[in-house]
Formats: C-alpha cells, structure tokens, sequence
C-alpha cells in the first residue's frame, strides 16, 4: 500500500482523499457490482505525476483504478475490485490540447467531457463522432478507450474508430505512444514537421491501441487521446420513420447504411424517445411514448462544402427510390416530435439529469454486439426474458446502433427502476443475469464484459483470455491496473 | 537442413505423402532456399498438427499465401497455405466474407461483384490473397491496412487455436473485438518485421457496396483487352494538377466531399505502365504523357449508386479540379482507354505492369498515414532519384511518387519506388544506398518511420515497440517455432 | 541455344502467381479461376508456370539435378502454354518456351518417361504417335478422294496420326472430307504415305524426332507441289504453322485449321448450313489451336544494357493474341438450330483438355483429372455437348465423360458442320 504521504508529495494535498464520504462516493455505482472502498482518491493533473504513482504502485504492489468521467458511473469498472485500491481520479485533466481542421483530428486529456470538446470542434468547423447522448459528466477519453458505439455509422471504419493515437503507461510504468503518436520524435517535434497524431496503427505492424480499448485500466493509464473528426455539415436534412415492424426499419437502415446516405442513424423504441424528450414526469413521457410509434428510425442526410442542397436532393431521391420498394414514408416528425429536435438533442450531451436516470432513478443497461438480421431474434428473447422475470415489457427502453458502417449492431436494452425499491433491484438484477445467459445463448456478442456477468461471457472464450493473460503479464507485471475487471 | 526420416514421417502422417516434399528440386521456386520441408495442410486441423509437431521437435516454420514477397532463413518448415482456398461465406445483409488463406482477392471479388458487393483490393494484387492485409487503390472508399479485418481465426505458435472477437464467443464473424480488449492488436500480417507469429486460418473481411456491373464487359484478346462499353454511372479520369499543394487541395477536398470511389495518385510513369502492354511502349507512352501533364496528379474513378448520385458527383469533381487548376489526361478521355484503366485498377490493381516489368525488381519505400506530412517527404526522396536516373541506374520515372487517399482522405499512403534491373550490381547498390538514405531522412526529419530497416535502431525512437513486440513473441511463441514469419502475401 | 538462351527470361520471373490464373480481370468467380491443371493438381509451387521458370533458371546456374521428383514434375504438365498467356498480360518474358526447352534438354539428357519412349519407337517405326491397325488410308476407302502425291490439288488434307488409325475417331476424318468436297475444294490426302506431323513428339521433349518429321512431312509437300495444308487437328496445325516455322522448314505453306477454312467457305457462300442441328452446345479452344497456334516470330536480338529487360530491336512477344478464336465460333454460330455458350474459361485463357504435353501417354491419371475439371466447367454452362476442333481433345473428353458416368455429348466441330450440310 503506498503512504499517503508519498502521493501527497506527487500531487499536492488537496488532492489526495481518504475520507469517508469521498471513498464511499468511490466504493459503488449505479451497476449491481459489489461495492469495495478504495483506500484514498488521488487526483492527478499531468503525465509526470501519473508516472509518479506508478512507480510507487508497482514497488507497493499497490492496485489503482483509473476514472476519468465525473460520476454517475454505470458500468462497475470505476469500482475497485479488490481492496486497498488507490483511485487515480483523471477528471480533472482538461487540457484540450488541439482541435484541427484540416486533419480533422482533435486531442484532448482524459477530463475532457463532451460538453467541452463539442463547441471547441465546432469552432473549427468539426464534430465528434460520438455515443448517443452521453451524460455531462463523461469523459471523451473514457467512452472511446469503451469503445461506446458512436451514432454515425458510416464514419466508423473500423470499431476502434474514432480513437486515433494515445499517451499511455503501460501498468509496467513505461511511457508509450500508440499509432503515429510514437514517432520518431516527441509530440512537439512532429507538431514541428506538420504531423498530428491521426493514424492509429503502430508502431510496427501491431495496433497497440486495440489492447487499450476495451481494457477497463487494466492495461494502463491513459494521459492523452487523438480523435478522428468528422466535418460539420453545411446542410442536414433529418428524418424519422416510424413503425410497429422493426424489421422493415432494420432493412432500410441496412441500405440506407450501406449506400452511405445517412450520418446519423439509429432505431430507438417509443419507451427510450419518450425518456429522452419528456419535459414533466410522468405526464409528458406517457403522452409521447403514447403518440410515438414503437420504433423510430432516426437518419440524417447532409451535405457538406461542395454544392450541399444539390448532394443532399441527390441523397433524398435515392432513399425515396428505396423506402417505396420497402413501402415506407420518411417523415419530419413523429409523435409530435420532430426530427429536427431529436437532431439538435443527440449533438449534444444528455441535459441533466441524465436521461437514463430521469423516469425511476436508476437504469441497468444489458448490451451486447450482433447483426442487423438477428437483431429482431435478440429482442424477441428480450421480451421472453423479460416477461418470465416479470418486468414490464413497456418499460424497458431499448436502443439498436448500427456499427462500423453497418456490419454489425449494438444492441441496447434499458432496465429501468426505482434503487429504493428492493423488489425492483432484485429484478433486475436477475433479469440482467439471466438476459446475459440467454441472449449469449442466441449468438449475442457480449464484446464489453462488465460487472457480475463478466465471468459468464469470458467463460465462453477461454481460448481468447489465455492469450489476453499473456498481454496482462506483460504490459502490467505486478497487476497493479485495476484488477478484477474483465478477465484479470 | 534435412528433416529426419522419422520427423518427415510425422508430418506425412497428417497431410499425406502428396502434400509435403523436402527434394531439392522444389526449393528454386521456394524462394531459392533450402527449406527443411515444404507442406500444404488441407484445414485448420492440419495446420494445428503441424504446428504442434513443430514445438515438439523444435522446428521453425513460416506460413505462406501465394507467396509474391518473403525472404527466409534455409531449414525452415514452409507451410505453402495454396489447399487452403474456400469461400467460407458471404453474409450481404452483414456485410462481411469469410475466406481461407488462399482465396485469392480476384476470385472473392469477382463473386462480390455478382452480388452487388465488392471488397479492397490490394496493391499487392488480385493475385494476392484476399486476407492479406494491405492497402491499395480502393481505400478511399475501402478502407485498408489492419481495419478491414473482423474475426480472425488464428493456429497460434504453441498450437491452439484462438477464434477472436465474436467468432470465439458466439461462432459468429462480424466482430474481431473482444470480449475485453481486442487480439487485433496483434493478429495483423505484413511484410516482414512484426508479422504475428502462427497462422491465421480464416478471415473474416468488410465488403463494400459495389454500384457497378455484376461483371466488367471486358472484351478482347490478352493483353489488349477493353471494355464494350463504360458501366453505367462510372467514369474514370487522370488529373495534373500544376503543383503538389494545388493537387493537394483538391485531394483532400474531394475527400472531405466523399466524391471519389477510388483516388489513385498514380505518376505519369504509373499511367503509362498501366495503359502500355510492353516495355517499349510503356517507354514511348510516359515521354508522350508527360509532355501533357503539368504537374503531379490522381486518378479517380468516380461511381454512382444512382444517375443522379453520378450527377452530383461528376459536377463536383469536374468543379473541384478545375478549382485547383486542374487539367484532364486526353488519353484517359479515350473511352477505350479509360474503361480498360478502370477495369483493371478495379479488378486487378494493375500493380504488375507498374513495378517489375520493366527489370524485375523494384525497391520500394510506402508508408501509411497521414498523407499531407508523407508527400511532403516524398517530394524530397523523388528528387533524390534524379541522380541515379540520369546515371541510368533506375528506370526514368521523372523521380515521381504516389500515393492515394484512405478513408475520404483521413488517412493516406504515399509510396515512392525505384525500378531496377537486379542483376546489375551497381544499380543494387545505388537504391539500395538511396532507400536507406531517405528512410534515415524519414525518420531524422520526423516524418515517419520505415520499419524495413534496423528496427533495434528505431525502436527506442518509437516507445520501444520492439521490445515489446518481442515480450509478446516470447509470450505467445515460447518455443520459437514461429518467428519473423514469411508473408501473407 | 536451348535453354540457355532463356535465362534472362526466366530470371525476370517476380513469383506474383499470375501464370496459375486466368488474367484477373477475367475471374468470374471461385470456380474456374485457375488455369494452370498441373499447379491445379499438385499443388506444389514448382508446378507452376513460375515454378518452372525458377527451377529452370536455378539448374542453368547450378547444374542440372535430376530426381524422381523433378521428373515428376517436368513430365506432369501439358506445355499447354496458359502460363504463359497471363504471365505476358503483364510482362514481357517468355514462360512457354523455356518450359518446353526444359523438356527437349531433359530429353536429351536421357531423362525420359518410359511410356513416352514407348510412344516415340512407334513413331520411328511406323511414322505414327498411335498404335497402328491397317493402313494409314483406310479410313478414307471407299470415298474416292484424290491421291495429292499423284495427282494435282490446291490442298493438303493432312489428317493426323489418331484420326486416321482410331477407330473412334475415323469418322472426322470422313466428315472433314465431305465437307471439302460438299464446298467443290480441290484437295486431296497422302494416304497410306502420309506421316506424323511430328508435333506431339515435339511437346513431349524429343526435338530431334519432331525434325525427322518435320523434313518428311515438307519433301512430300514439296514433291507434291502443294501450297496449303489442312488439318483438323490442333497438335497438327500447331506443328505446321509454328514449330515448321520456328525450325525454318515452312517456307510459305499455307496453313489452315478446318475450322478456318469451313468459316470461310460459309462467309463465301461456298458451303451452306441449312440442316438444323438442336443441341445446346459450348466450345472448347484447344490449346494448340489457340494459344499457341499463334504464329511464330522470327527475332533475334541483343538485350539492350540498363535497367529494362528490353531488346535491341525490339522483341514482340507471342502472348496468344493472334491464335484461331473466332473461325471455329463463327461456324459455331452459323449451324441453324445450335445454342451456342461460353465457358469461363476460352480463347487465350482456355483450360487444357489434358492431353498436351503427353500427358495422356505418360500420365494418363491427371490427363483425366484435367479433362473432368473442363467437363466440370462445361457442364456449369448448360450445354448438352462440349465441341472442340482437335481429335485429342475429343477422345480425352470421351474417356472422361465415359469414366464419369455423364451424359455429356463430345463433339468435334467438323461432326456437326457435317450434321448442318445436306
């Protein structure tokens, strides 16, 4: 266990915490995860003192947990695992460090939220590819080291996109930078020649930054990330198609998506829609969720510096060609609520408070990766599940995304409920469990293990956790990054 | 660096007396190296065996596709991969194909197309494997490198087998990520340094949308083929532009436009290579192009998913072009030469007749990145061919580089190589000075780093990646069976 | 010169695997991609057009090493010359030529195939590449046709070693003269003096035989005065047309294929198909025909020192270009009745029947292996027969189709051009 002392000499006093109420906000989550205290707090504010704790984590043994978003957090990785943890707290490392337009690349440290790196890229004329509605609190660096899926599909390319380089240390202490980031040279002398942090292969043949992702801090603590940006566009045109079948809203969306005509693009049910625009509770959200179709498909054509309204009319003939074969009508609103609105809403954060947490309080969101033509299947086994656990098919939010230019799908479904009703935990938390069986069952990809099913879904790949095993003894000797979290 | 009988008689044992030869004979068209054994496994399990068998007798081996590229030390086991040829799958709804080592890229494609789909093509070839990973005319909208790779199923050194992504969980191919973080970060093949050691027995790929014809209506008789006519709602067009920032420019704004379906920055050398059906005429062809370009310059093909997609996109580029001074290629006007060009830069890749005709050899330095920082290298390495141009040591080229947008311009490759005749000692020498040369430059001047030099060198200058490269060798490889492996080319 | 005049070809070959394809642009799918039956069959690099031509290149600097396997290897290829066609898509050096020289040396090392050597004493003995039954003439009795060596005629039907001795295969030659005599052409054959072309002898290594023949073949040519040959047969048209040529015995011999002359005689109205023929059909191009019927071009040249692989003057390569494609679809096309479809792999690029090399005496297994694979593709189109314009490629596909149980029809061309004439 490190001395307090010795962080209090690394990052100054005010920033080290061992008190009750601090640990305790620490110890737990909005997840069903077993809470644990963590010893202290430690806030730090640059790479040298990162490397600092390190090194006496790793002579101390000592484990550390890595957190960059403000809370609330959902997902249990924030929560030591074991005792006696030092939480490295990043949240307070605001530095965005560029944002640049010709490379559309931006670079920020890992407190950046969202609501900070938006307008500073919209100065610039860019936008982030981003998670839908993610709350204020989240940290941009954090979603995309989760590989959260990103609402414009045909600008993922490749599901670690859109994190281009990092600044790392691996849980060994050493420095690293993955993707152009290494070199040669330092950062400052590539700025010098003209070369910012974009590519992300590399060093080598490897793609180090594919074993950052999805690590949930158990391969190091990240100090910096690049981004890929996306341009804002000179026009939008934003639609809505509404229907009790999503599987005619799933085909479309697979053309849609694979002619590459839409940005954003992703169904959501009556129940999340309503959650998201619901000014008063309940009245509002009953009213909505009432007037609202049982899924929407929400897409937006837009058209960028060259001629856009004649790029976007262009866009729009061909989608009308295709919804008539399908025999469906775009419209500009839907239940009272218009495109325009929900536009507007998911290029931004989640106003507070977070639109998950609204209706009951609390939510449990059960997710997982699949395909486009499974997707019906999986909800489907959702509602069995559901049902047989007795929660209310009409209160759980769900959330399809297409991903990576549509060869695959994120697959969302919301739990919502009240934390001060024991009976609804449980639910829950049972449903939770048994939806994880039974989706994995149905060929689900559970691809980001967290909280109590972590164990079932790395169960299943052994083959895969042995090799993830190597890396871990390697990149983090000692075991010093957040142990007990994914396979480790 | 014979197998012993009873060694050989294992092997044999798992892939049958037809499928392994260690006669001398053999090994000139194995590279000109004495290669303890040549084997073709069949499968998945065969390859497992064989690697198993390799551990237990302490014998390095190297998996190889078709084997265009690789260098080996003698008395080696060399997995030729060539049995290991099916379509596993083609998921159109999903948008992926699953292929074995030895589908070649003009088979899978030529398939894809059928269904209105179509898939990157590499540099290297249609001739290639189809899993290679590489990079080549179509990134712009095809992506490259690592990134179109999902599930990977991998035999690795010490003879397991590892499925990634959802294919390790759920049987399913459409993700190689996870659970947790991604082997990905390592199952990736190349060139030589940093191949990942074993052998990857299946690959699941991204596909496209293809708006083109199921087939190219080519006609003719080799090598003078030509398309009957040009698929609807395509055209392909070759632009000088009147320097390398103005090129630039419209580079990059055709991208940040999403117009171009491929953007090749080929030189006017690579032009004629491509149009010239032999050397002489490649030679007659580049003095008569570069007379009509003004300048460095790309070739687009440009294709729409509908008439009024075309429309858009032909009345941007015609604009954006013209914008940056821009001048169309004549030649390429020529429906008969456009289609064919077009054809071939889609089907093929055309990258035989642009590197080794003309000597049979070229030297080559690419890099993938960020394109404006890499053409502002490779300016400078291209003046450095002038020398040994005019020395006739290197094919005259007029030192031109190339290169192509990746992913609408957010990322990019630039290439620039040097044609030779290997059998001519001093011209070896003179690139080979040259290659190295610029590479230092590459790497002094903090532009990128050419890993095909001294990696030990480098390395320190690059967060060590070298040594963590070897960590994980180590790791995943304790026997050393499978070190710096051949090509999966 | 042999070999050796090759050596700078061979060392131009980069290994891109072209030679076991059919040139890219031209896949037209996972099947019928590969067209190369020995790389095909074994697998093994070496098996390869590139294969070859980097053995051949290692033995000129190294010494010729002979071993069960290189034999294997030599002995199992058809020379069919597809290699070399997608090789020379792209570059520019001669594939064909070395791995036929390779053979001839091989030959003339004494490194020969016993059932070859069996095949060749017949030749010397009886000037034929088949087992003789009867005379050469017998298949034409009856039938009146002139003598050429007595009497006055414009052409030469020369009808080829298995046409004339196969039973099975007689009646081409019967069909081939009634349509000369149905279009009023002034021929005539050599009958019981006619002899081996000499150019399967050629394929399978032994030059010196194939050149026996060859001067044989000319002096009675020449006795008889006649100024254009005919044949129905590709290793035939091949050996007239080219190898005379390559060996400067041809002079100015016309040659034609009868696929040739027939398409001309109908162009000219001199022949008239008017008898319906219903048969869903698809064409085979044999290699000897195609491909490698492609006339020779007689160079010589210095390479021109420097970077490139270029000559002084200039060497204009044979890449199948100019090989017998369009006569045998135009007649094809020109039989009332006759739904004519293509396979995946034709003209330049066309899979060989199997025979070629000989390969059908020497090892008949993979003969078969190789004409199953194009019945196979034949079969992909549709078509109830498979036409071809060569004997070899007939009965090779015979005994496939006959192993195989199918009831797929084998036809030569002449078959049912003879079928379309009243």
């Amino acid at each position: 266990m490190i001395e307090k002392e010795k962080l209090v000499n690394i990052v100054g006093a005010g920033n080290v915490s061992d008190d009750q109420a601090t640990l305790d906000a620490y110890s737990r989550d909005i997840s069903f995860i077993t809470a644990m205290k963590p010893s202290c707090v430690v806030k730090a504010a640059n790479a040298d003192q990162i490397q600092n704790i390190m090194k006496l984590a790793n002579e101390t043994r000592t484990p550390l947990v890595p957190v960059s978003s403000g809370p609330p957090h959902f997902r249990g990785d924030t929560v030591p695992g074991i005792g006696g943890a030092v939480v490295v707290d990043l949240s307070g490392m605001k530095k965005i460090i560029l944002v640049d337009r010709p490379r559309r690349v931006a670079m920020v440290e890992p407190g950046v939220t969202f609501g900070e790196l938006i307008p500073a890229a919209e100065k610039e004329g860019l936008r982030l590819n981003m998670p839908l509605l993610p709350r204020q609190s989240k940290s941009v660096v954090g979603s995309i080291l989760e590989r959260e899926p990103v609402i414009m599909p045909k600008y993922q390319w490749d599901i670690s996109d859109p994190l281009a380089c990092t600044g790392i240390f691996f849980g060994s202490g050493d420095e690293f930078r993955t993707g152009q980031a290494a070199g040669p040279g330092t950062i400052e002398e590539q700025w010098a020649v003209g070369g910012l942090q974009k590519a992300p292969y590399g060093p080598g043949t490897a793609s180090w930054h594919r074993l950052i992702q999805g690590a949930q801090g158990t391969m190091g603590l990240v100090t910096w990330a690049s981004m890929r940006c996306e341009l804002l566009p000179s026009l939008e045109e934003p639609f809505v198609v509404g229907s009790a079948k999503i599987g005619t809203l799933l085909d479309l969306t697979s053309w849609l998506i694979r002619l590459r005509m839409v940005n954003e693009c992703f169904i959501l049910n009556n129940t999340n829609l309503a959650a998201i625009f619901a000014e008063k509770w309940p009245a509002d959200y009953q009213a909505l969720k009432d007037a609202l179709p049982e899924w929407i498909l929400f897409y937006t054509v837009a058209g960028y510096e060259f001629k856009p309204e004649d790029r976007v009319n262009a866009y729009l003939k061909d989608i009308t060609d295709l919804t008539q074969r399908l025999g469906m009508e775009p419209a500009k609103a839907v239940g009272g609520l218009s495109a325009n609105e929900i536009l507007k809403a998911v290029r931004k954060t989640s106003r507070e408070p977070y639109w998950k947490l609204r209706g009951k309080g609390a939510c449990q969101d059960v997710f997982f990766l699949t395909i486009n033509d499974q997707v019906q299947g999986q909800i489907e086994t959702m509602d069995e599940l559901a049902d047989r656990s007795g929660y209310a098919i009409s209160d759980m939010g769900a959330y399809i995304q297409p991903i990576v230019q549509g060869t695959s799908c994120h697959c969302e479904f919301n739990l919502f409920y009240d934390p001060r009703n024991s009976r609804e935990v449980e639910r829950v938390q049972e449903l939770t469990i048994s939806a994880t069986r039974g989706l994995m069952a149905r060929g689900a990809f559970f691809s980001r293990p967290y909280g109590e099913t972590a164990g079932m879904i790395l169960n299943r790949d052994a083959a895969s956790v042995a090799v993830l095993g190597k890396f871990k003894k390697i990149f983090d000797p000692n075991n010093i990054m957040n142990p007990g979290k994914v396979c480790f | 660096m014979a197998l012993s009988k009873e060694i050989y008689a294992a092997f044999q044992d798992v892939v049958g007396e037809e499928n392994i030869c260690d006669d001398p004979v053999i090994m000139p068209s194995y590279h000109s190296t004495e290669h303890a054994a040549v084997i073709l496994p069949g499968n998945t399990a065969e390859v497992q065996a064989i690697v198993r068998l390799c551990n237990k007798y302490k014998l390095k081996m190297r998996a190889v596709c078709t084997g265009w590229t690789g260098m080996f030390p003698p008395g080696i086991v060399y997995l030729d991969l060539r049995r290991m040829n099916r379509i596993i799958e083609i998921n159109e709804k999903n948008m992926y194909a699953v292929v074995e080592p030895y589908v070649i890229t003009a088979q899978l494609q030529a398939e894809l197309m059928k269904r209105g789909l179509h898939m990157n093509v590499k540099g290297a070839g249609a001739n290639c494997a189809a899993m290679l990973r590489g990079h080549g005319h179509l990134d712009q909208t095809t992506s490259g490198d690592d990134r179109n790779h999902l599930a990977i199923e991998w035999v690795t050194p010490e003879g397991n087998i590892v499925k990634s992504g959802s294919l390790g969980s759920s049987d399913e191919w459409f993700c190689g990520d996870g659970p947790g973080p991604s082997l990905r970060a390592i199952l990736t093949s190349a060139v030589p340094p940093g191949v990942t050691p074993g052998v990857f027995t299946k690959a699941a790929l991204k596909i496209y949308h293809w708006p083109g014809p199921k087939q190219f209506p080519v006609q003719g008789v080799s090598p003078d083929y030509s398309l009957s006519e040009i698929p609807k709602n395509m055209m392909a067009r070759y632009y000088s532009f009147p320097s390398v920032e103005k090129m630039w420019q419209a580079e990059i704004r055709l991208g940040e436009n999403e117009i171009a379906f491929e953007l090749m920055g080929f030189n006017v050398a690579m032009v004629a290579a491509n149009i010239a059906k032999n050397n002489e005429e490649e030679e007659v062809l580049f003095k008569k192009l570069s007379q009509e370009v003004q300048g460095p310059g790309f070739f687009v093909i440009l294709a729409g998913n509908s008439a009024a997609d075309f429309e858009y996109k032909k009345m941007a580029l015609e604009q954006i072009v013209k914008d940056a001074g821009g001048k169309s290629l004549k030649s390429i006007e020529d429906p008969r030469t456009e289609g064919i060009i077009m054809c071939q830069c889609v089907r093929i890749s055309a990258s035989i007749r642009e590197t080794f005709r003309p000597g049979g050899a070229f030297s080559s330095i690419p890099v993938m990145g960020q394109r404006d920082l890499t053409i502002r290298w490779a300016v400078g390495a291209g003046k450095a061919k002038m020398p040994l141009i005019e020395k006739g040591l290197i094919v005259d080229d007029g030192g031109g580089f190339f290169g192509w947008g990746v992913e609408q311009g957010h990322l990019g490759k630039t290439e620039i190589f040097c044609k030779f005749d290997p059998q001519n000692p001093e011209a070896k020498a003179a690139v080979e000075a040259w290659s190295k040369e610029q590479s230092a430059r590459a790497f002094n001047e903090r532009y990128f780093a050419v890993l095909m030099g001294p990696v030990d060198q480098m390395g320190p200058g690059l967060s060590n990646f070298h040594l963590w490269w070897k960590k994980i060798q180590q790791a995943i490889d304790p026997n050393g069976i499978s070190p710096e492996a051949g090509a999966l080319v | 010169m042999g070999l050796e005049q090759y050596k700078g070809d061979m060392e131009m070959c980069c290994r891109c695997s072209a030679c076991k394809f059919i040139p890219l642009q031209k896949v037209a799918g996972f099947q019928f991609a590969n067209v190369c039956p020995s790389i095909s069959r074994f697998n093994f690099h070496s098996y390869s057009g590139g294969g070859r031509v980097n053995i051949g290149a290692a033995m000129l600097k190294d010494g010729f090493k002979y071993s069960d396997k290189l034999l294997h290897i030599v002995y199992n290829c058809q020379v069919c010359g597809a290699c070399g066609v997608s090789c020379n898509y792209a570059m520019d050096m001669e594939v064909t030529e070395p791995i036929q020289q390779f053979r001839i040396k091989c030959v003339e090392d004494g490194k020969t195939s016993p059932a070859l050597d069996k095949v060749i004493a017949g030749l010397r003995q009886q000037g034929s590449m088949v087992p003789v039954a009867g005379k050469r003439g017998d298949w034409a009795s009856g039938l009146n046709l002139k003598n050429a060596a007595r009497e006055k005629v414009d052409v030469l039907y020369h009808v080829g070693c298995l046409t004339s001795y196969d039973k099975n295969m007689q009646k081409l030659a019967r069909a081939t003269a009634k349509i000369l005599q149905k279009a009023g052409v002034n021929f005539g054959i050599a009958g019981d003096a006619e002899t081996c072309c000499g150019g399967r002898a050629y394929q399978m290594g032994y030059k010196e035989d194939f050149l026996n023949q060859a001067k044989k073949n000319m002096a009675m040519i020449k006795e008889a005065g006649v100024k254009t040959v005919v044949t129905a047969c590709a290793d035939g048209y091949q050996a007239f047309k080219v190898l005379y040529d390559q060996y400067g015995l041809k002079g100015n011999l016309e040659v034609l294929h009868i696929s040739e002359c027939i398409d001309s005689l109908v162009q000219s109205g001199k022949l008239k198909l008017s008898r319906k023929v219903d048969l869903a059909v698809t064409y085979h191009d044999p290699c000897r025909l195609g491909r490698l019927g492609e006339p020779w071009i007689h160079w010589e040249g210095k390479k021109k020192p420097g970077d490139r692989f270029v000559f002084d003057p200039p060497k204009i390569y044979r890449r199948g270009s100019h090989g017998v494609y369009e006569p045998p679809r135009n007649v094809l096309k020109s039989i009332p009745g006759l739904k004519f479809g293509e396979m995946t792999r034709i003209k330049e690029y066309s899979w060989c029947c199997g025979a070629g090399g000989g390969v059908s005496d020497s090892n008949p297994e993979f003969a078969g292996w190789t004409a199953q694979e194009r019945l196979e593709e034949a079969r992909s189109t549709g078509a109830e027969a498979i036409v071809t314009a060569c004997p070899w490629c007939e009965r090779t596909f015979n005994e496939a189709v006959q192993g195989s149980g199918s009831n797929l029809k084998v036809y030569d061309i002449v078959e049912l051009v003879e079928q379309a004439i009243q």
